[in-house]
């Protein structure tokens, strides 16, 4: 019993160690956006022709685009608009779908009704296909991008926050503070949030990395960041027909999204086992 | 331990099953192609890819009579015109075989004997008539460059009457459009024609791809290749893949970047001089474009020579005005603004367009110097040089706002859409200087988009219109383009190279400096 005992504890700590790990990673990450203009070695969007499709060497140590802009500025610039604009999408999705997932969760009725087969609408959609269809209609930018996924991808957060305090508001504590004389508001700031918020987090942690490729998708398709703007899925797009002649104009944006996307999956992966230490367990006892 | 058993036998079942997959393809498809292989031996298949052939470009079928459709009917071989062009864009009898301009306005012309359209029936006068009739009723520019009178037919021979002296008349009848078909046997409703070229359509799927086979009866030659599919590529990357795996062919629109992996003997590039042109129409009804000052600081804030040897891989020439330097009235005998930054800005200062605000944007009257550039993305060049022209014109003061859209054709013609179009165009298709003026600057002209009028240039079109004398229209030519040039109604960047490559078996395919001719009789696959 205690050598299990141990060996969990064991499994814990390399847990949260990888934890601190994908944790820094994603904080430099979000940081390395955050500056990316002092970080940038050169302005990203100043143009050379003369320097047109330079090779990775020194000074542009990844290489140049067809106009002459360095790629390691214009990745790193690019990170600014591709890892905030999917922060900003998780943001939006989930505040909208856990708000409305709660309410319809606790107080059901009519609006529940309602709202969960406009949801019901939403999922039936192919998600990238529907936002490829918004996007075009509200135009090019990466804003409209954000809008467009943000439409299509708040049911999945309502669903879940929803599913969430049906089975909380039946718990006893809820029980007592509403006997207790708590209001509806307070009773679903105060007790219902707080214990539905940990699997809501890993989900919204899990889906930055699927946020931003779906985000780079609709660039790479010309519906979201418009040029002169670097963003990582338009730069792959406007490189694309150099793949086999010049083939840094598109993996190395190519791998930046890879890298980011991973990060923020292990990061979510692991803050999963981390939060809910049971389910490594039941992995632990399957193998 | 038993779950562990089974989920790795599942994955080796899945990697069996997808080994197992790919095996039986390559072996169905052999067992497939096998009883094949030997009618197909006796066959002789051509698959051409192309960028262009498609509704966007005004190409949604092959009927000349419809919008452009008469390009890919010239270029793909099914019909021809009563006139052509040489290689040096002189011209030449196709299938009229003479000509006789009896005075100003009547042309008779003798036509070509023992010609047949694919549907059977001999091409005679009343066939042609038949055709050109059809054309002046139905396609605008047509109507507005051959002003058509009356059409007498007699045997094989035609008698044009104009109702204005119509000096171009025979160089505007090597036109796309001018290709003669029977009109007997109509447009079927996929928009398929029946010509006199050496291969006859069978099947149109528009945006998708034509069908091609011998006309057995071809009157001026043999043609070599059995049966031809000619494939709608819009995608330049696309196209670049088809042609290295082999399946198509040949290409025409590839993408400069692609260049590089063809220049071997595996392939064959065949390239010339075009009077296509990169080019910026001046919207006249724009606020910001109708100020010349902006007009003259855009003419100053390109810089062609870099888009030539950066963006187009040294693929083109850096242009002055409308035509290219193989002609006597194109090149250098017009003066045009050169690239000067320094000198655009002083431009606007002197017009009174001014960054009071410091936000990197001139205003005037409180109005921002915001350029809102029309281009459209088939053309892969298009993109990348309003891309270069935003970075320069940003530093001159401009904000460069770009809507590279397939669906340009109807924004261009709301003139509150947009300040300049940037479009790519033959200007001198058929030879003859006069084509561009009547298409693109009159005020009676078809695609006088940014509704640009100079009393000036109607004089000197008007003049043209009635002068006979080669030289004479040259010089005419000349002034023409200086004073649209003075006016900076337009700015010419690039003329092209127009190229297509193909594998290095395939001979014939030559490109002309017309843009017109692609698949001929020549056409083999050896």
């Amino acid at each position: 019993m205690t050598g299990k005992r141990y060996g969990r504890e064991r499994k814990r700590d390399r847990v949260r160690i990888r934890l601190w790990i994908f944790g820094i990673l994603a904080a430099a990450l979000v940081l390395a956006a955050f500056f990316s203009r002092q970080l940038c070695p050169f302005d990203p969007d100043a143009q050379n022709l003369s320097m047109a499709l330079e090779p990775p060497g020194f000074p542009h140590l990844l290489g140049t685009d067809r106009f002459g802009r360095d790629m390691l500025s214009r990745i790193i610039a690019g990170a600014r608009v591709s890892v905030f604009s999917a922060l900003a999408l998780v943001a939006v999705i989930t505040a909208t779908g856990t708000v409305l997932g709660v309410i319809c969760g606790y107080f059901g009725g009519l609006a529940d009704a309602v709202m969960m087969r406009i949801s019901d609408i939403c999922l039936a959609f192919p998600g990238l296909v529907a936002a490829m269809g918004i996007a075009a209609v509200l135009g090019g930018g990466i804003q409209n991008a954000v809008i467009a996924l943000a439409v299509v991808s708040w049911p999945k957060y309502a669903r879940l926050a929803r599913s969430q305090t049906l089975a909380v508001r039946e718990e006893p504590y809820v029980a007592a503070a509403r006997l207790a004389g708590g209001r509806p508001g307070q009773i679903l700031i105060r007790h219902v949030l707080p214990n539905i918020a940990g699997s809501i987090l890993v989900t919204a942690l899990l889906d930055i990395g699927t946020m931003m490729m779906e985000t780079a998708a609709l660039s790479f398709l010309g519906l979201g960041a418009q040029p002169p703007t670097a963003e990582w899925g338009s730069m792959m797009s406007d490189g694309r027909s150099m793949l086999q002649t010049y083939p840094w104009v598109v993996l190395t944006p190519g791998g930046a999204i890879f890298l980011s996307v991973a990060i923020f999956n292990l990061l979510g992966d692991t803050l999963r086992d981390y939060l809910d230490p049971r389910r490594l367990w039941k992995k632990e006892e399957r193998i | 331990m038993k779950k562990r058993v089974f989920s790795r036998l599942l994955a080796l079942g899945l990697a069996l099953t997808v080994l197992a997959g790919c095996g039986n393809n390559q072996e169905t498809t052999q067992q497939k192609t096998d009883p094949s292989q030997e009618a197909s031996a006796e066959k002789k298949t051509f698959v051409f890819g192309d960028t262009t052939f498609n509704a966007e470009n005004g190409i949604a079928d092959i009927n000349p009579h419809n919008n452009s459709g008469g390009w890919a009917c010239i270029r793909y071989g099914v019909g021809e015109t009563l006139f052509r062009l040489t290689d040096s864009m002189e011209l030449e009898p196709w299938l009229a075989k003479s000509y006789e301009r009896v005075d100003e306005n009547t042309w008779v012309l003798t036509l070509q004997d023992g010609v047949t359209f694919t549907s059977g029936r001999a091409m005679d006068g009343e066939a042609v008539k038949e055709c050109l009739e059809a054309l002046a009723d139905t396609h605008v520019r047509a109507a507005g460059d051959l002003h058509i009178q009356e059409i007498t037919a007699s045997g094989q021979t035609v008698t044009i009457k104009t109702e204005v002296p119509v000096p171009a008349l025979l160089n505007y009848l090597t036109d796309p459009y001018g290709c003669i078909i029977d009109m007997e046997a109509g447009v079927s409703p996929e928009g398929i024609v029946s010509g006199t070229g050496p291969y006859e359509a069978v099947s149109l799927v528009t945006d998708t791809s034509l069908s091609l086979v011998k006309n057995e009866n071809y009157w001026n030659g043999d043609p070599r290749i059995d049966e031809i599919t000619v494939r709608t590529i819009s995608d330049g990357d696309t196209l670049t893949m088809a042609l290295q795996s082999g399946e198509i062919d040949a290409a025409y629109g590839m993408p400069y970047a692609s260049y590089p992996l063809f220049e071997n003997d595996a392939y064959t590039i065949s390239g010339c001089a075009t009077s296509r042109v990169f080019f910026g129409t001046m919207n006249f009804e724009s606020e910001i474009t109708s100020d010349p000052a902006v007009r003259r600081a855009i003419a100053m804030g390109i810089d062609k020579d870099s888009f030539v040897e950066v963006l187009l891989g040294g693929n083109g020439y850096p242009a002055t005005g409308v035509f290219p330097d193989n002609f006597s009235f194109g090149g250098d005998s017009v003066t045009a603004e050169t690239y000067d930054p320094e000198g655009a800005k002083q431009v606007l200062e002197a017009a009174g367009w001014v960054d009071a605000d410091g936000d990197g944007v001139r205003e005037k009257d409180g109005k921002k110097l915001v350029l809102r550039w029309l281009t459209y993305p088939s053309r892969q060049e298009l993109p990348l040089l309003a891309e270069a022209a935003q970075d320069i014109l940003g530093k001159i003061g401009f904000r460069v706002e770009v809507n590279s859209t397939a669906d340009h054709g109807r924004i261009c013609a709301d003139p509150d859409a947009w300040d300049i179009y940037v479009s790519a165009m033959v200007t001198a298709p058929t030879g003859d200087p006069e084509y561009f003026f009547t298409y693109h600057c009159l005020d009676a002209s078809s695609s006088n988009d940014g509704h640009y009028h100079s009393d000036r240039l109607e004089e000197l079109a008007a003049q043209m219109a009635r002068t006979f004398d080669t030289e004479e229209r040259s010089r005419l030519a000349i002034q023409m383009q200086q004073t649209i040039l003075d006016d900076n109604a337009y700015v010419f960047c690039s003329h092209l190279r127009m190229s297509m490559i193909s594998r290095a078996n395939v001979t014939g395919l030559t490109a002309h400096p017309s843009d017109y001719y692609e698949i001929t009789a020549d056409l083999d696959i050896v």
